[in-house]
Order: structure tokens, then sequence, then C-alpha cells
């Protein structure tokens, strides 16, 4: 049943087993695990089925340097499906490594193993419309695929594991009917919560406080809640939740909002491969299923304990728009149409440097000397991704000179000065809105650049071509466009220990009885890995807890 | 001394799977019978058991119905009918139902006459009524040779939000077998019982699978755009081009299958046949997915029905 709050009297309250804050990735997951069981769900969702200016603007806040950070209101959604609406459906789960805690990377280590999540990929996998959960070009294809670069071998990078893609899922659209038509589940949308309020002596949540843009209040009791409001919404709201404790809820030590991770990624260097045309590959592979698969060069465990260096991985990418120089009539054709482009997808197509008509003049020559390569790339586009339900996920451009640049995308070493905390400023509903600190570390720099060094020594002694970059260069490129847009992590992280943690290894909020996270913000760590696989995998686990509680109470 | 089994509707693939079957078993001779008007030529004394497998339109199950239990009407409930009905009584709900659950004729009025066809028959109190879900298997005409020649043309594939319905398969030898011990075991009269495989797939995921099975890859992504020109704009002249040849009985020439809107329907449905009933008075035995999909693909490449280039 989907209802508005917008349509409950003022001061009403509603009652449910279990209350779910937020409708994206993670809450639409929780909701659909516990659809068709005993138990009442009651999904509280911010937005409403489409999106709306006024619900977005709550999302609007500060960044320290906005150079390094998006500002809050972007890369993220408010409304049902979340981010999920304008997401790019990079699948892949973590290492397990990325659960170790590594004396060389700081504050590191889960308290679970990537064997708790094994059981849950799977499914996560299947929601994401991702096909098998096979990760590997030799688990996911019958027959070998065509290597990546001919000849490479090399003993600290695998050119075996895959990233899947999903459709890209709008979790919304996708489930909402069956979630409307489950019996035990209500979404309710316009109900923004405010406010967590917990019992005297602040080991128990109550209820959450609702409120609408148009200003009525609702408040909903639970046996169960859980946060589902992403990585940045679930710090804001549980610092802003001071009616009990004073510094927030789960903050007693002043660890909430800390250890803000995204990823480090970048596009550097000149990669030329030897040999003819067909010694690279660097497009998409189509997996039986219609999924749209892409190995990558990733960064072996034994050579991050060795070189002390947090996880890599890196693709072949095509040279960089905005300069002119490649000669290449798409990446033009791409640059001049970057107006089109939504910012999310377009912030790297429009780069940080000015253009000037000289510039221009040159990007038109390039795709006037080659226009029909540019209009079979427009209809391909147009075909494979604009009309299809299942998208082309990204631009792939074959170049005629083997000429490509490395797209990398690593992790980022946990850091307590990296945080988000609340500003003096409050939104539409009074509540404090976030300031972004984000910072990253001499290992992130590290990792980056002893692992292109690494690949271009493996590239060169494998005879299979050059990766030329400027290594005195390299921390500009790597934050050239700031964090990775809309990977928001670790901001109420998991831990045994309370001092040092938000939530325990059940994701339940320490010293608070029925308050879960279902979000990216409980991980420790970041890994290479896209996020949203895990968080869905975590968040099945975490329904599959809360059935155990229900059920044994 | 072998029992004599009437089979009504032994033309279609069901009531041929269980007639062939009787034949070759140690205490049955199947008497095939193609419609129930047939059931005149024969004296019901040396008769132990009807089986009604008619397919076919709403007018074609009803007077089947009609006409079985006109026959048996007088003999004292001493014959074993075992009635083939359809999971379509239930109706468009969309949870998890038992045998009994409420019957709702709201799908058309096939639904309607497999509702009227059960309560026809239940008129004889040795009645044994079974729900099947979607035959599949070597043969099928519906679940798997149609839906084979859809996917091979790539017509079918993963349908997304409109393949998010339960697909309650039921491998036509199990639906032999339960037919088999439904005309065997005493005290069943009276019984209904749902036939689905348990957790069965959604509709997505069979048509993927199937579509792996015939190496019809990669499945495609049907787009709700393309299914929109489907079932509004193609299904009709291609559904009249079916009966038109079947009505002139142009052998070997098959007209595209047509995708129809009810076809869709049933593929977002959330309907799931509870068959623990079946499990348990019928000791049934459920072939796996895997198993089933393997021997439907075999055979249809045996039969050459689809192309089977791409193995």
């Amino acid at each position: 049943m989907i209802l508005d709050a917008r349509d409950f009297p003022d001061g009403h309250s509603l009652t449910s087993d279990i209350c779910v804050v937020g409708a994206g990735a993670a809450g639409i997951s929780l909701a659909l695990e516990l659809a068709n069981t005993q138990f009442s769900v009651l999904v509280l969702e911010s937005g409403g089925l489409k999106p709306e200016q006024e619900t977005q603007n709550l999302y609007a806040g500060t960044v320290v340097d906005e150079r390094l950070h998006s500002l809050p209101d972007r890369y993220r959604q408010r409304r049902f499906g979340g981010t999920t609406t304008i997401w790019g459906g990079r699948c892949m789960p973590f290492d397990a490594i990325d659960f170790e805690a590594r004396d060389y990377v700081q504050h590191s280590g889960w308290p679970i193993n990537l064997d708790a999540l094994t059981s849950f990929y799977p499914k996560a996998n299947q929601l994401c419309e991702a096909g098998q959960f096979a990760y590997t070009s030799t688990s996911a294809f019958n027959k070998p695929l065509r290597p990546m670069i001919k000849g490479f071998r090399s003993l600290n990078f695998s050119t075996d594991t895959l990233e899947r893609f999903s459709c890209p899922t709008d979790f919304g659209a996708r489930y909402g009917n069956r979630l409307e038509t489950a019996q035990n589940v209500r979404i309710l949308l316009h109900a923004n919560a405010t406010s967590l309020d917990l019992d005297k002596d602040g080991h128990q949540l109550n209820s959450v406080a609702v409120t609408t843009l148009p200003g009525r209040r609702l408040n909903v009791r639970a046996h169960q809640f859980v946060l589902a409001n992403g990585g940045l919404e679930v710090a804001r709201l549980m610092l802003a939740s001071r009616g009990v404790h004073a510094n927030g809820i789960g903050n007693h030590h002043d660890v909430l909002g800390r250890y803000y991770m995204c990823h480090i990624a970048g596009t550097v260097g000149a990669l030329t491969i030897y040999g003819p045309l067909d010694s690279v590959w660097n497009g998409y592979d189509i997996s039986d299923e219609g999924v749209y698969c892409r190995r990558r060069i990733a960064l072996n465990s034994t050579t991050q304990r060795e070189y002390h260096l947090a996880n890599f991985v890196a693709r072949l990418h095509h040279p960089r728009i905005t300069d002119p120089a490649h000669k290449n009539s798409i990446l033009s054709s791409l640059y001049l149409a970057k107006f089109l482009i939504p910012y999310e997808y377009g912030k790297r197509l429009h780069g940080d440097e000015r253009a000037d008509l000289k510039t221009w003049l040159k990007h038109i020559r390039n795709l006037s000397m080659g226009p029909f390569d540019a209009a079979k790339f427009a209809w391909h586009m147009l075909r494979d991704r604009r009309l299809a339900d299942r998208k082309f996920p990204s631009i792939i451009i074959k170049s005629k000179a083997n000429l490509y640049s490395v797209d990398f995308h690593a992790e980022q070493e946990p850091n307590p000065h990296s945080r988000v905390t609340l500003d003096h400023s409050v939104d539409a509903l009074g509540m404090p809105r976030l300031k972004i600190d984000w910072r990253y570390s001499k290992t992130d720099v590290h990792t980056v650049s002893k692992s292109l060094e690494l690949l271009a020594t493996d590239i060169a002694q494998s005879g299979t071509g050059k990766l030329a970059y400027d290594p005195a260069n390299l921390e500009y490129e790597m934050t050239r466009y700031g964090a990775y847009g809309g990977h928001h992590i670790g901001t109420a992280r998991m831990g045994t220990n309370p001092t040092s943690s938000v939530v325990d290894s059940n994701c339940r909020v320490h010293g608070i009885e029925n308050l879960h996270i279902a979000s990216a913000a409980v991980f420790p760590t970041s890994s290479q890995a896209n996020p949203t696989l895990t968080i869905i995998a975590l968040t099945l686990r975490l329904a599959q807890r809360l059935k155990n509680m229900l059920l044994n109470t | 001394m072998k029992q004599n089994i009437l089979v009504v509707g032994s033309d279609n693939v069901v009531g041929s799977r269980i007639v062939n079957t009787l034949q070759t078993s140690d205490w049955a001779t199947a008497v095939p019978l193609q419609q129930a008007s047939d059931l005149s030529t024969y004296k019901l004394e040396d008769v132990t058991g009807i089986v009604n497998c008619t397919m076919g339109g709403p007018a074609a199950i009803l007077a089947s119905a009609q006409r079985l239990f006109e026959t048996v009407k007088n003999d004292d409930d001493r014959t074993r009918i075992v009635h083939l009905s359809s999971m379509t009584v239930y109706g468009s709900v969309n949870r998890k139902v038992d045998e009994n659950a409420h019957l709702l004729a709201d799908l058309g009025p096939y639904g309607a006459a497999h509702i009227r066809a059960e309560e026809i028959v239940n008129g004889h109190l040795n009645t044994v009524t079974l729900r099947p879900g979607c035959e599949y298997g070597p043969g099928c005409p519906q679940w798997s040779v149609k839906l084979a020649r859809l996917l091979q043309a790539h017509r079918l594939g993963d349908l997304g939000i409109k393949g998010d319905g339960l697909c309650n398969l039921i491998y036509i030898d199990d639906l032999v077998n339960a037919v088999l011990t439904a005309l065997r075991l005493p005290d069943l009269g009276g019984e209904r019982f749902n036939l689905s495989i348990p957790s069965p797939p959604t509709w997505n995921e069979y048509l993927i699978s199937f579509g792996i099975a015939l190496g019809a890859v990669p499945v495609r992504r049907i787009t709700v755009r393309q299914l929109k020109l489907e079932t509004r704009l193609y299904a009709l002249p291609l559904k009249l081009a079916e009966i038109v040849t079947r009505q002139l009985k142009i052998g070997a020439t098959h007209p595209p299958p047509a995708i129809t809107p009810s076809f869709l329907m049933l593929c977002g449905q959330r309907i799931q046949l509870d068959s623990s009933k079946a499990e348990r008075l019928l000791s049934l035995q459920w072939t796996s997915l895997a198993e089933g999909l393997k021997n439907s693909a075999a055979a249809i490449f045996e039969n050459s029905l689809v192309d089977s280039k791409h193995l």
C-alpha cells in the first residue's frame, strides 16, 4: 500500500512492527525481504514518486572545499527509489582483504568477514538485475573471452575479475508495484524523518518524528527501526536527534560522522598497446543472461600486503575528453554536447580548465574529420542506451591507434578527520544542514602512485605496451575532480568497540536495543568496489536478523 | 485383470502422455477418446476411471464437463473421475493460495468456464480435481514450444517489471504421475489439488533460464515499449493467423506466435500455488527446474521445432 503523509491529520500516530527510514536501494530491499511475512512494515520516504525540487532542496548543505567534494544535494536523490533513480549500475562484491584489519591501512578491519555476506550477495545481485553472482570471466562465461591486453602477464594484477552492470535498475520503479501489493507493507511518501526519539534512559527508540513540507507532524512507533536513508543522511539524522543524548544518538564517543570516505578515482597517463588493433579489448562482454560485464585490472591482495597498498582497480579508458589533442571525433562530439549530459555524468566532460575559443574550434575540427564515426556512435547510444531498458553502461571508444588512458578506482583509507558535521543553518523543516569536510591521506596517494608504477612496470616487462604518466602530477590528477561522487561511506562505522564505532556487527547502534542501520554508513572501509551491491547484501543479512528477532519476541 | 481407463482429450499432449503411460503400466489399459461425446460409445460397467483432460476454449471445456457428468451421474459414484482444471480458477489474486482459497472468475471466460466445469463434474462425488499451473516439458505446446519460438526470435526474454510474477510450473511427467496416483488412491473423492513446483521461479527467471538452455543467447531485455507493440498491435493478427492455419489444417506451417495481453498479465501475477497437499496425499516428487528445462530444450532441438543453429 502506498500512502501519503500529507493526507494524515496533524499529530496522527502510526504503528508498525518494523519502521524503515528511506526507500532507496537499502530500504526497498529490506521491505521486499520482509514483504508477505507476518510482520507489519512501514517505510518512510521523504520524497514522492517523481522528483520534486522542494524536497530535493532538503539535501542542500555545505562543503569545506568544493574542489574536493561536490555539494551534498548532488549525486543523491530524495524520492521513492532514492539514488537508484540516477545510479550508473556498476556492481561488484567486496574482496576478502577488504574486511581484514591491515596495519598499513589505518583504522581498517571489519568485525565480520566476507563469509558473512557470501550467502546474501546472489540475492543482492538478483535485485540489481545483474545476472548470476559470477565475478570472474571464467565463472561467468562458458568460453574464453578475448584477452584484455594480449600477452599481458603480471604477478601483481589480475585481468580475470569482472564488474557487472545493473540495467541500471531504478528500485522504486522496478519494485514499487511488488511492495504496493504486499499485504503487510505500507510506504508513506512525503514523510521526512526529522528526529529519533529515545526513551528516557536512552537505550530504546520509542518513535520517529515525521514532518511533511506543509508542516504536519506525525509520529511513528515500532518495535524495530532501521535507518536506510543513505551514508550522509544517516549521520545527519542521528547527530540532529539530541533530545536525550546531547551529542546525538550513537555518538557517545564522537565517532558518528567521522571516517567519511568516498573513493579515490581519476584518469591518467597515455597507455600505448603494441601490436594490431585486436591486441586490446576495452569493451563490454555480454553474458548469456544479457548482462553487460567488463573486466578490470585488479591489484591482487598479495601485492597489496607486500607494498602496503589499499585496494585498487584500473580500466582501459579513452583519452581525456576535454583535451582535443585526442583527435577523436566521437570524444569531441561528446565535449560539444556536454550541456545535454546530466551533471553527475558530465562533470568529467566539463573539466576544470576554462575552454577557450581555440579549444572549441579544435573539437569542431575533430568532429568534422570523422562525422560518420560520430553519427554511428550517436545511433549506438540512442539505440543501446537511451531507448534500451538494459542500458549500455558507458562510453567505450576503440582507439584506432591502440592509445588509451588508465581509469582507476581505489580504496580510501579511513580518516577520523574526514567527516560530516551539522551546520548552523537549517532546512525548510528546521533540520540542521550538513557540512562536509572530506579529506584524503598520504596512504591514498601512495596506493595510487605505487599501483600505477607497478602497472607501468608490468606492462613494459610483458612487452605489451607502454604506460607513460607524470608521477609528480599524480596527486593533482587523482583529486582533479574531487572525491568520487555518490559513494558516501563510513559515517556510522561498524565495530565491536563502542568507543571506536557506531554499530555492532549486526548493524545495530551500540547501546540502542532497537535501532539498526542499513547503509554504506556502516562500512568501516570502502574497498575498491562500488558500494551498492554490498549495501544490499548487508541489508538482506539485517532483514534475516530482524525476522529472527521478531519471531523470538 | 487390468482396469479400463477412459482418457478424454487423448489427442492433446497431456492426454496422449497419460495414454502412453497407462498402456505401459501393469495395472491399466487406456482407452483414448478425443472428445467427451465419444463417451457414449463405451459401456461404463467395464470402466473404473475416466480422466478428463479436455483443452480448448470455454465452450469445449464446459461441454466436456457436462457430457462427462451426464455419463457417470447414475453410477452411484463408482467410477473415479480425474478432472484436470486450471490455476485460472483463482483469478487475479497475488498471493499464495491453497485449495480452499476463494475462486474468482475475473480473468475472463476461460477462468469462468473452468470454475463452472469443476462444479459440474464434482456433482459426481468420486471426482478428484487437479489444478495444474503451467505444464512444461517435451512437447508442451503452450509453455515450452511456443515460448521457445519466441525466445529464439528474441521477442521474449527478460521482461523486467512485466515478468515479475511467479511462474507456477509443473513438469509434464509430474502431472501425469499426479493423474495416475489420483486414479488409484481410494478415498480421494471430492478432493482438489494444486499442482506446481514449490518455490516457483519468476517468469523472468524461467524465460532467461529457458533461453540459455535453448542457446538463444544473450537473452534480450524486452522493453515495455516493445511489449506494448506486441500485445496491442501484433497479437490480434498473429492470433487470427494461428486460428486460420489451424482451421485450414496447413500441416507444417506455423505463423509466428502471438504475445497476448493475457499472457503478459500472467507474467506479472504474483500468485503462488500451494501444492503441499499434493505432496502429502499424492506423494508427489517434483522434477527439478534444471532437469525439466534440459529435457524441454532437448526435445525442441530433436523435433526441430525451432532453429537450433545457435547450439
